[in-house]
């Protein structure tokens, strides 16, 4: 007796009529989560380590102050004097009640500068501040 | 008369069999050029500013403060007793233990004073080590007391923990001095 193969009825082949619409919702997705680096940073530095470390959970709250190699600070896109920061931060709080200044420090730095930094933070009463680290291995 | 045919109109129609090509370079575009770097790092609350002439001096008694001293050759004491920042962890986290039951005006504090020449990178490490302890000590709490992680609990447990263990961590009034 011979048997005929059976063979599916329905037809081969995945329906790809929706997948543009997929890969947009996709896209879309990554647009919207998608922050934009909007600074250049221009002073070198590298952050210390820690293991005990926080995330910073609201990434619009964050103000950046950057400490470089050679002492210079950068406050969010440009170079600035110390003595700047206390005008510049207030401006800042007045928009942003809660900011949270994040403290890129580099790690060779001395903490004189740091401290500098923080009282002038203290006198804009930017008090929320997160100093950058890395995970330690 | 012969008859003209009308002819017959084909139904316009863009071709959307690339689209999803299309589609795909651009989220290639976006997943190439997106930056998911994570903000780590050692959240703290800095004391209100009040100018020098206005300052009080509060005293806090012995046994609340753990006073934590770098200077800038990186030595470190701690209530006057020179230690190994690796140390630091295991000496806070009894004494954060013992005052767990206590009322929250007699929980530890613990300073952290350091010289203007003391390198940041020391700072980071002590401040990373009293944190740790905390965080050791907080753990250790919600795993006996609710039988979770930290992470696993409720808005509730989370302010019970935090009330109970909280963490203050003074930087101390920069001291004048000479630049």
């Amino acid at each position: 007796m011979k048997f005929e193969k059976r063979r599916a009825k329905s037809q081969e082949g995945i329906p790809t009529a929706s997948l543009p619409d997929i890969v947009f919702m996709l896209l879309l997705f990554f647009m919207v989560s998608t922050t934009l680096r909007e600074v250049d940073v221009l002073v070198q530095y590298s952050l210390p380590q820690a293991a005990a470390i926080e995330k910073i959970e609201n990434k619009r709250l964050v103000s950046y102050i950057w400490v470089g190699r050679d002492e210079r600070i950068q406050l969010n896109d440009s170079i600035i004097e110390l003595e700047d920061i206390q005008d510049l931060m207030y401006r800042k709080r007045v928009e942003l009640p809660n900011v949270i200044v994040s403290l890129r420090i580099d790690k060779n730095s001395d903490m004189g500068i740091v401290t500098d930094i923080q009282q002038e933070l203290r006198k804009a009463d930017a008090r929320r501040i997160n100093y950058s680290t890395l995970l330690k291995p | 008369m012969v008859k003209i045919k009308k002819r017959k109109l084909k139904e316009a129609e863009i071709p959307t069999g690339s689209m999803a090509d299309i589609a795909f370079l651009m989220l290639l575009f976006f997943l190439v050029s997106t930056v998911i770097d994570v903000d780590t790092g050692i959240g703290l609350t800095l004391p209100e500013y009040i100018p020098p002439q206005e300052q009080e001096y509060v005293p806090l008694s012995k046994d609340r403060l753990a006073a934590i001293l770098i200077n800038e050759n990186g030595d470190v004491l701690l209530n006057g007793d020179v230690i190994a920042i690796p140390q630091i962890k295991d000496n806070l986290k009894e004494r954060i233990e013992e005052k767990i039951n206590l009322p929250s005006n007699k929980k530890l504090v613990v300073s952290v004073k350091t010289d203007r020449k003391t390198n940041y990178n020391l700072f980071i490490q002590a401040l990373d080590q009293i944190k740790g302890a905390y965080f050791e000590v907080r753990e250790a709490y919600s795993q006996t007391k609710f039988g979770k992680k930290t992470l696993d609990l409720n808005e509730e447990e989370t302010n019970e923990v935090r009330e109970k263990i909280p963490i203050t961590i003074s930087i101390a009034e920069p001291e004048n001095v000479k630049k």
